[in-house]
C-alpha cells in the first residue's frame, strides 16, 4: 500500500509540473503577458550559434532516447 | 543567419505586431498542397520508424535521418526564421526556470533510485504510453514537427 502511494506521489509530481508548464504557456500567450512562451525563450536561447546547436542536439537526443533505445 | 536573423526589440504588447511584420516580409507562406504532401510523407516515415525494434540499427537510422536532414537545413539552407526577443523578462522566465528545475530534480531523484517501480522516472512512465504503434507513430511525428519548429526559431 505504501509502495503504491509512493508511486502515485511520484506520478502526481510529474503531472503537476507538466500542468504548470501548460498553464505558463497559456498565460504567456495572453496579450501583454510578461511570461515568455516556450517558442520565445527557446528562440532567445537559439540566438547564438552554440545555443542553436545545443537545443537541436537536445531535440535529437529526445528522439534517440524515446524511439531508438 | 541567412535572411531574417535580427530580432526587433521585445515589447510585451507588440508580440503579435512583430509576428505580423514577419508575415508581411514573406515568412511562411501557406501552400496547402505541399503541406499536405509533406505531412503525409512524414506520417508514413513515422509509421515505418515506429515499426522498428528499439536498440537496432533500423531504429537508430530512423532517428538519425531526421536529425541529419534538419541539421543540414538549419545550417545549410535555413528557412525564414521567426524573430526571437532580444531580452526576456526576468520575472516571467523565472516561472519557467522553477518548473524546469522541479522537473529535472524529480527526474534525477527517480534516476538516483534506479527508477524502481515505486519511484519511476519520466522515461519509465512514457515508454508504456508510446508502446502501441499508433501512439508511437504520433509521438515520432510530433517529435519531427517540433524539430522543424526549432529550425524556424
Amino acid at each position: 500500500m505504501n509502495l503504491i502511494s509512493t508511486r502515485a506521489v511520484t506520478i502526481a509530481g510529474f503531472v503537476a509540473v507538466v500542468i504548470a508548464m501548460i498553464v505558463l504557456e497559456i498565460l504567456g500567450r495572453r496579450p501583454g503577458s510578461r511570461i515568455p512562451t516556450v517558442g520565445e525563450w527557446l528562440g532567445y536561447l537559439m540566438r547564438p550559434r552554440i545555443g542553436r546547436a545545443l537545443i537541436l542536439l537536445g531535440w535529437w537526443w529526445l528522439g534517440w532516447h524515446y524511439f531508438a533505445r | 543567419m541567412a535572411r531574417q536573423d535580427t530580432a526587433p526589440s521585445r515589447d510585451h504588447a507588440g508580440r503579435w505586431a512583430r509576428y505580423a511584420v514577419w508575415r508581411r516580409r514573406g515568412g511562411s507562406r501557406w501552400r496547402p498542397v505541399r503541406t499536405i504532401l509533406i505531412c503525409t510523407g512524414l506520417a508514413a516515415y513515422a509509421w515505418v520508424v515506429a515499426t522498428t525494434r528499439p536498440l537496432t540499427g533500423g531504429s537508430l537510422i530512423g532517428v538519425l535521418i531526421p536529425g541529419m536532414v534538419l541539421g543540414a537545413i538549419a545550417y545549410g539552407r535555413p528557412p525564414e526564421r521567426i524573430p526571437a526577443p532580444e531580452r526576456l523578462d526576468i520575472r516571467g522566465i523565472s516561472y519557467w526556470l522553477i518548473c524546469l528545475a522541479l522537473l529535472f530534480e524529480w527526474e534525477a531523484s527517480a534516476w538516483r533510485d534506479n527508477s524502481l517501480w515505486w519511484h519511476p522516472s519520466l522515461t519509465n512512465l512514457i515508454n508504456p504510453l508510446i508502446g502501441p504503434q499508433v501512439t508511437k507513430t504520433t509521438a515520432i511525428l510530433v517529435w519531427m514537427l517540433a524539430g522543424w519548429g526549432l529550425v524556424k526559431r
